[in-house]
């Protein structure tokens, strides 16, 4: 039941012929309940950690599930969550973990180190087929030492490790009950410790949780550790821009993320709407070159094209001035990023020196305004997504007609695309990340095995291998940040990517709600949902 | 199904086998039609505008500049601009020319396989069975499906737009056009005409096809109008158009996300093809009126 | 199709006790008619089944890629792959499907693992929920201002008719239907326009109900109309209405009491022919108003390439037209004996 709305035209015109059973209906849910409803846009395949890497899974996993360790808001910080305090042995092999004694999930289970063990053995069990699987880190094995003590062993150590620990893959799930329910696990049920339970779930309409009465374990910056302070959180898929934008305004939805751009000035103005912004957010958007098709393979032609297309036009445009324009492939303000290394430079805007570029390098100007050189076109096609995305390849259209590159797009659904982008069949592909440091990314974008996705540039480059795993296996902050700013500098250098823009996260809170503070982990703004409370 | 099932415009003629078009009479009857006229001058300008629109759109219709997105109409952007500061006229015009090309060839192409499906199930019995059991697994696809499915294989794009909406034209078509012809078929004529020893495609196409062909265009016209808003419909899951083409129901299916910012860029599109699907709407009821002898008095 | 002089369902040309001349021959015919129509159903069917799995072949996006996300490697792809048996040859893809579904077996999404049967159960109410709500009030509105145009036909108010309807069916349902959001559900607040607020039968149900069903009942108005200005027009010119007339039998009585009844029958014709159409509609107003149903079910299954819920959902879709359409048609047959006498 959802909470009685302000009286509408046919409630009024009913209302008399109905009276009694209207005031039966309206008067129960809201003396019982109170629920909030969170829009969004998309739904996932299941709310699964090891099966699914979406941000929609995240953002119900954050909610319904905890990790041994949490993310400041500032994405720099680790804090304690099911585990109160960790050693790391010296040779960075043996992480040591002692985990609260005060836990229960949502079934009433009390939580052990058997779940922790449980959990990991799960996701990296070949049967399990788990996503992402490097993102635990080179496990030798995890063991339940005793009912409150953890040992996590790596057989080469992983400097990033407590930062993937916060990451939904990393989620804690009572392993009883994925083997008792079988294929239905994270569909029929999720059974976590997180401050919100799974009710129930209609895929591609909404997923209703329910407060965890015992919990209380929040982490150290929510100024309430739990329990939650509404009952009922209700995620619902709302797919329509306009929608939100309205629905927000008039109590349909209570929360949401998925604000469009050019709502974000309507809202703010809006005195009942509170609009909070995420201190710290690293989401970037960037354009990629297939560096192994032709065109896209001649590393002048790259940065010319890098020169030609105006990041600031497009922040100032489809964005409306709130994203902030990416002269780097990471944000400079994130872990690791190597400032001396990476010029900016090469990504910035300048037509002229584009145009020099593909006048010396032979590409000359034809009849059409487009540049040919031994009778072939300067003629890329790219692979884009759609919404946003679209007005941004349309606009780097323009920008590189102006040199006379001829961009070919091709939009395809946010669900089709990734099967596109599997392909070799592209030049330049579009693609929008989160990440936690320099080394998340470079991972992720990098490795020769990544091969063709995610590493969709085929990118192969043994220094770039080596020093990856040197940056993995560092046992200082200075030995780590040494190796990947060497890969930054290189992969820079090389120019495949045309960075565009850092993406901001904006949290809005209808009127029924006090501001939400927003948290910029892996793009699910309101992370544990702790700070969901009605006015 | 039957035949009468088939018959959503109501307009098949009892005496058709005599009633050959006779165009002075028909436009002069149609003259007297206001609405009609109107409409069809209207089209004929919208017409004249898409087939012109290289030579006399004001400014570049690609040329984006976002120091000018979704600014308001103004005295040097009459229509204002869009999404990415281009010129709405100009869009406008060369959407006009994409859209009406995409809506004339579906519906020529699917009129034209229609119209050999059903005359064929007419005349020849045995094959009725097959073509129209064919017709109906097509006719049970909702259209938007096709679209779908067409776009997943080929890209979205206007070719893509363009077959589906062929592929959703032909059952009704068929189904029409045989209707109509069942009732030819039953005339003396036709035997006659076997008798002498004709050939059975000269049969078909000289002596069938012109009889029922004033039912089909009819139907052609009223079509034309829901092909167009289906290509809409399309572009709005996001099988429209790619970018940059300028095409009617993409233009007002991508604006629709600044619906509440800045209005005319959806609006002004959904208008153009609102009025373009109501005059074919209102001609097509006008020819049927004119065409359809049992409706006169 | 000639009209016979004579409206033979509707019997009155027949003298004056009103009752059919074919009474007795009615049954045995009508259930030959049925099962004709049943037998004829079932070549359809199979080739919706084929059709709609064929396409699914063709479609290029790989569903392993898709379920793995975006971060997957290709070992990650390759072994979901195998999983999901996408690796069979298309043939026993197909003859496994059919045996399935011939057991009433619709298999699981392959994204995420729940029955498409159950799937289908929770979006086909309120899609069908919702083209009820759009057909309730858009039906017999249509049949009121068709009737309305053929009695005064030629008139300006005929022609302003025609034009309303008309108008109605020529725009574009993504952009009526975010204007009733913007208006009727934002500035004037009269109406919720997201989701749906519970069964028809509570007052929120019924709430949530009336912008979405005005979104896709507009469009319908127009065909409707039209069909019945046409259709009345035919049979107010046929001998027995004029034999209605002579008899000094008002207008009124003659064309509400008699023409109208006659000209219905292409009307809902019309109506099961147009199943398709509206749920064209359906899928974008399902969007616009995060309406639970399966149009969005069906595009959503078909973009994610989920096979298995793709197929289940074209096959209801299919079905279910079917379905209208040979309900209609043996309609048609009672309440029309030249159809059988074919």
């Amino acid at each position: 039941m959802r909470t009685p709305k302000r009286g509408t035209l046919l409630g009024t015109l009913a209302l008399a012929a109905l009276l009694p059973a209207a005031l039966l209906q309206a008067a129960a849910p809201a003396a019982a309940q109170s629920t909030v409803t969170v829009m969004r846009t998309i739904d996932t395949d299941r709310y699964d950690p090891h099966k699914s890497t979406a941000r929609s899974t995240a953002e119900a996993l954050f909610m319904v599930g905890d990790t041994l360790v949490a993310l400041d808001p500032d994405l720099k910080t680790v804090h304690p969550l099911l585990a109160k305090s960790w050693t790391v042995s010296e040779d960075g092999k043996l992480y040591t973990f002692k985990l609260r004694d005060d836990v229960t999930f949502c079934s009433g289970k009390k939580f052990t180190a058997k779940d922790v063990k449980g959990s990991i053995d799960r996701w990296l069990d070949p049967e399990t087929k788990g996503v992402v699987k490097n993102r635990a880190g080179d496990v030798k094995e995890v063991r339940a030492v005793d009912d409150y003590t953890v040992e996590y062993e790596l057989t080469q150590p992983y400097s990033e490790l407590l930062f993937q620990m916060t990451q939904h893959f990393h989620t804690i799930i009572n392993i009883d009950q994925v083997k008792e329910l079988g294929a239905d696990f994270g569909v029929k049920g999720f059974d976590g410790t997180g401050p919100y339970c799974f009710e129930s779930w209609e895929p591609r309409n909404e997923l209703v949780l329910k407060k965890h009465e015992a919990y209380k374990w929040g982490p150290a910056f929510y100024d309430n550790k739990g329990p939650a302070k509404v009952d009922r959180l209700v995620w619902k898929i709302v797919p329509e821009d306009n929608n939100r934008v309205a629905g927000i305004q008039s109590n349909q939805g209570d929360a949401t993320q998925y604000i469009p751009y050019w709502a974000v000035d309507q809202l703010e103005a809006n005195p009942q709407i509170a609009v909070t912004k995420a201190p710290n957010y690293f989401w970037t958007y960037f354009v990629g070159f297939k560096i192994t098709r032709e065109i896209a393979d001649d590393l002048t032609i790259r940065k010319a094209l890098n020169l030609a297309v105006d990041q600031k036009a497009i922040a100032e445009g489809p964005f409306f001035g709130k994203a902030e324009p990416a002269y780097s492939y990471i944000h400079p303000n994130v872990l690791d990023y190597n400032k001396q290394g990476v010029d900016q430079s090469l990504f910035g805007f300048d037509p002229e020196a584009a145009k020099k570029l593909l006048d010396e390098a032979g590409w000359k100007v034809g009849s059409d305004g487009f540049r040919y050189k031994d009778g072939k076109k300067l003629h890329l096609l790219a692979y884009s997504f759609t919404n946003i995305w679209q007005q941004i390849m349309e606009a780097m259209q323009g920008d590189m007609r102006k040199v006379g590159a001829e961009l070919e797009i091709q939009v395809f659904d946010a669900t089709v695309i990734w099967g596109k982008l599997a392909t070799q069949d592209f030049d330049m592909f579009t693609m929008s990340y989160p990440y936690v440091s320099a080394g998340d990314a470079m991972n992720l974008y990098f490795p020769s095995a990544n091969r063709p996705t995610p590493n969709r540039v085929n990118w192969a480059d043994d220094e770039t291998d080596k020093w990856l795993l040197e940056g993995r296996g560092a046992l200082t902050p200075e030995d780590r940040f040494a190796a990947y700013a060497k890969i930054q500098k290189k992969v820079h250098d090389a120019a495949i990517w045309i960075p565009i823009v850092h993406e901001p996260m904006f949290v809005a809170a209808g009127p029924r709600l006090k501001p939400i503070p927003a948290h910029g982990i892996y793009g699910a703004g309101l992370y544990k949902g702790l700070g969901i409370e009605l006015k | 199904m039957t035949e009468l099932s088939a018959t959503p415009a109501a307009i098949l003629p009892d005496d058709a086998p005599t009633e050959r078009l006779k165009r002075p009479s028909i436009l002069r009857k149609l003259r007297r039609d206001k609405a009609a006229m109107l409409s069809a001058g209207f089209l004929a300008v919208v017409v004249a505008l898409g087939l012109l629109a290289p030579w006399i759109a004001p400014y570049d219709p690609y040329d984006n500049n976002l120091r000018m997105m979704l600014k308001p109409p103004s005295a040097a952007f009459w229509l204002g601009n869009d999404g990415l500061g281009r010129d709405m006229v100009s869009r406008l015009l060369f959407g006009i020319r994409t859209t009406l090309a995409m809506g004339l060839l579906a519906v020529l192409a699917g009129g034209s396989i229609g119209a050999v499906l059903g005359l064929t199930a007419a005349y020849f019995q045995r094959l009725e069975g097959p073509i129209m059991r064919v017709v109906d697994i097509l006719l049970s696809f909702p259209s938007i499906l096709f679209g779908l499915a067409i776009a997943a294989v080929l890209g979205a794009g206007t070719t893509s737009i363009t077959i589906a909406l062929t592929v959703a034209a032909v059952p009704s078509i068929a189904r029409i056009t045989r209707g109509a012809a069942m009732v030819v078929m039953q005339q003396e004529y036709i035997s006659a005409c076997r008798a002498i020893g004709m050939s059975d495609a000269r049969i078909m196409f000289r002596h069938l096809l012109p009889n029922c062909a004033s039912t089909i265009f009819v139907y052609l016209t009223l079509q034309l109008g829901q092909t167009i808003l289906l290509g809409a419909a399309l572009s709005f899951i996001g099988l429209g158009a790619q970018p940059p083409t300028a095409e009617l129901g993409t233009m007002a299916a991508d604006g629709r996300n600044f619906l509440f910012f800045a209005p005319h860029v959806s609006t002004i599109p959904s208008v153009v093809i609102f009025m373009i699907v109501l005059a074919f709407n209102v001609l097509g009821d006008a020819l049927r009126d004119v065409l359809d002898p049992r409706l006169r008095q | 199709m000639p009209l016979d002089s004579c409206n033979a369902w509707h019997g009155r040309c027949q003298g004056n006790d009103g009752r059919p001349s074919s009474g007795v021959r009615v049954p045995l015919a009508v259930l030959q008619h049925i099962a004709h129509r049943l037998l004829i159903s079932i070549p359809v069917l199979i080739g919706v089944l084929l059709i709609g799995f064929l396409l699914l072949q063709v479609v290029p996006t790989d569903p392993a890629t898709v379920m793995a996300g975006p971060t997957a490697t290709h070992e990650e792809i390759a072994a979901i792959r195998e999983s999901m048996g996408l690796n069979e040859p298309v043939f026993v893809q197909f003859g496994i499907y059919l045996s399935r579904v011939l057991q009433g077996d619709l298999g699981r999404s392959m994204i995420s693992n729940t029955a498409v049967a159950t799937e289908l159960a929770n979006t086909v109410g309120p899609t069908i929920e919702l083209m009820l709500a759009s057909l309730i009030w858009a039906v017999p509105l249509g049949v009121i201002l068709g009737t309305l145009a053929a009695v005064r036909r030629g008139r300006l108010s005929d022609r302003v008719i025609m034009a309303i309807s008309v108008a109605g069916v020529s725009m574009p349902i993504f952009w009526f239907g975010l204007m009733l959001i913007q208006y009727a559900g934002f500035h004037w607040k009269l109406f919720p326009f997201q989701g749906r607020g519970g069964p028809l039968w509570t007052l929120d149900g019924l709430d949530h109900i009336v912008l979405p069903a005005l979104t896709l009942g507009g469009v319908f108005i127009g065909p409707v109309a039209r069909m019945t200005r046409t259709s009345l027009l035919e049979v107010l010119g046929s001998d027995f209405v004029r034999t209605a007339r002579a008899k000094g039998v008002s207008e009124y009585r003659v064309v509400v009491g008699h023409a109208l009844r006659n000209s219905l029958i292409p009307v809902v014709t019309l109506i099961g022919l147009q199943i398709g159409f509206l749920l064209g509609g359906a899928v974008v107003t399902e969007t616009l108003f995060a309406w639970p149903g399966v149009g969005r079910l069906a595009v959503g299954a078909i973009v994610s390439a989920d096979y298995a819920l793709a197929q289940g959902a074209i096959l209801v879709l299919a079905l279910s037209f079917l379905m209208v359409n040979l309900v209609v048609d043996v309609l048609y047959a009672v309440l029309d004996p030249r159809v059988r006498a074919r």
